[in-house]
């Protein structure tokens, strides 16, 4: 399988501001060849894989572990402190809720916001219109402000224009959760069609049960390192083992 | 130069986003895009009123101003609009890769759209103000260059500041006093001729500046450009050399700084918003 996601030896660290460096002192202390070593944190470690087209993979391990640095490296909104990120294919990038979508303007207006972030044209954007607002299945809302809506709605908006834009990857960030079960159900049918078409998936979430009916692979981080890589079964299997019964 | 092709793959997204700035600016006012005109209209009615009618100054000199001031304000507003443009998007840049430079420049667009609502005031006082020199003729061609190296200085000045407003936000503060000192140091409400030396039988210094600090004044590129505009519109003639010729390195100087701290800090941007 001709790989379409890798990563080499990554490594993402971000400097700890607690408190805005003060302009005059950071000049001044560079000036005087004083400069603090900045306090960071490495949310990602020598973090090594591929992802091979068609490839589902779904990354999973507890908050803050660097699941969704991960996330924004592939999709080119960060980019890697050391190390490398290569990608193939137009990526269709769900980070967080509704991505690329303003609060003040319509929902029908942020569909054509968030195409064009998505690198759409404007007649691709026309000729699909319809379909996106039928598969939100919001109604009238969509004329109304996102300011307005739910966190459901927002997200059925948002992943009703990702699943219209037919991207070679899909990158999706705990974005379904918030979901009613019918759009839940609609949404699983969207990306198993996706599969299906030979499409490349690669998805962020906590919901096991989804990892384990979609994702051919597992990637459990725990702060900021893979601590397993396989089978998707196998990986869930480890990573319920080590936590609480509550789980 | 990449800077400038991907805008225009990305062509949709700067429209898009020139509507939604237009969207957040007029929303719920029933006379929407008119209020660009009121700032304008208000600063004709004061200056004849306070220096025609009250100190006796020609009407002309109303006019004068007016043509310097919305040049002016176009830099302005495009300054004080992209210190906003990256941390007032943070929601899109954490979330989206689409080339960071066209928030800026769709700050710039959506005022260009201003710009050119208020050059029909500049029309209209053309038409019914008095001016010095000619009204229409072969001069005016010069605007489109003038327009063009203006238009070239607000980008420059625009990824300058939103880039480095991300890294530091004292910039924000630091362009608002800039801004003060900005309005008095270009000619808007007084004439170039001022500045200019005179010199006495004796070769003294009679009024103006001395000619290094008259080129100091001219480094400031918005300084040239607005004596460009007023020289056609209002003098009706070509531009001088020197304040065009200065206006252009200015830029240019400008125009470079702000490409290359951009691109310098674009990569971080998701990070620091």
């Amino acid at each position: 399988m001709r790989p379409v996601i890798r990563l080499t030896d990554v490594s993402k660290c971000y400097r700890i501001v607690r408190q805005r460096p003060f302009l005059a002192k950071v000049l001044f202390k560079k000036l005087m060849r004083r400069a603090d070593p900045p306090e960071v944190h490495w949310a990602l470690r020598d973090i090594s894989f591929e992802v091979g087209d068609g490839e589902s993979v779904g990354v999973i391990g507890y908050n803050g572990s660097g699941k969704s640095t991960l996330l924004s490296l592939i999709a080119r909104t960060s980019y890697p402190t050391s190390g490398t990120v290569e990608v193939q294919g137009r990526i269709g990038p769900l980070l967080e809720l509704g991505a690329g979508f303003a609060p003040e303007l319509t929902g029908l207006e942020n569909i054509f916001l968030n195409a064009s972030l998505l690198g759409l044209q404007r007649e691709e954007v026309d000729a699909k219109l319809e379909s996106i607002i039928e598969y939100a299945g919001i109604g009238d809302y969509v004329y109304s402000p996102l300011s307005t809506y739910s966190t459901g709605m927002g997200a059925r908006l948002g992943f009703a224009v990702i699943a219209h834009i037919d991207p070679d990857i899909l990158l999706i960030d705990e974005a379904l959760a918030v979901g009613d079960s019918e759009f839940q159900g609609k949404c699983m049918v969207t990306m198993e069609g996706f599969k299906a078409r030979g499409k490349t998936m690669f998805l962020v979430t906590h919901d096991m049960a989804m990892v384990q009916r979609i994702c051919d692979r597992a990637i459990w981080i725990d702060r900021g390192r893979v601590l397993a890589i396989g089978p998707s079964d196998e990986v869930v299997a480890k990573y319920q083992e080590s936590q609480p019964a509550e789980g | 130069m990449q800077t400038f092709t991907d805008l225009y793959r990305f062509r949709f997204i700067l429209t898009t986003l020139v509507g939604k700035n237009l969207k957040v600016m007029y929303r719920n006012m029933s006379l929407g895009m008119l209020w660009t005109l009121l700032n304008p209209l208000v600063m004709i009615a004061t200056l004849t009123v306070v220096w025609v009618v009250v100190f006796g100054a020609p009407a002309s000199f109303a006019s004068m101003c007016i043509i310097a001031l919305i040049p002016y304000n176009f830099t302005v507003y495009c300054l004080t609009g992209s210190v906003h443009a990256i941390p007032g998007n943070a929601a899109l840049v954490k979330k989206s890769a689409f080339p960071r430079q066209v928030l800026p420049i769709s700050i710039i667009a959506t005022h260009l759209i201003h710009f050119g609502i208020q050059s029909l005031l500049i029309l209209a006082v053309i038409l019914l103000f008095p001016l010095d020199g000619g009204h229409f003729g072969f001069h005016l061609l010069c605007l489109v260059p003038i327009f063009l190296v203006h238009l070239a200085l607000c980008i420059g000045i625009g990824l300058l500041v939103s880039g480095l407003n991300v890294i530091y936000r004292d910039v924000q503060y630091i362009t608002e006093s800039l801004l003060t000192v900005l309005f008095w140091v270009c000619p808007v409400i007084y004439a170039d001729a001022k500045l200019q030396a005179v010199y006495d039988a004796d070769g003294a210094l009679e009024s103006g500046l001395p000619d290094w600090l008259y080129h100091l004044y001219y480094a400031n590129p918005l300084s040239g450009l607005i004596t460009a505009y007023r020289d056609v519109l209002y003098h009706g003639t070509v531009p001088q050399f020197w304040p065009a010729a200065q206006a252009v390195v200015g830029t240019l100087v400008v125009g470079y700084l702000g490409v290359r701290i951009f691109w310098k800090y674009e990569r971080e941007f998701a990070d620091l918003v």
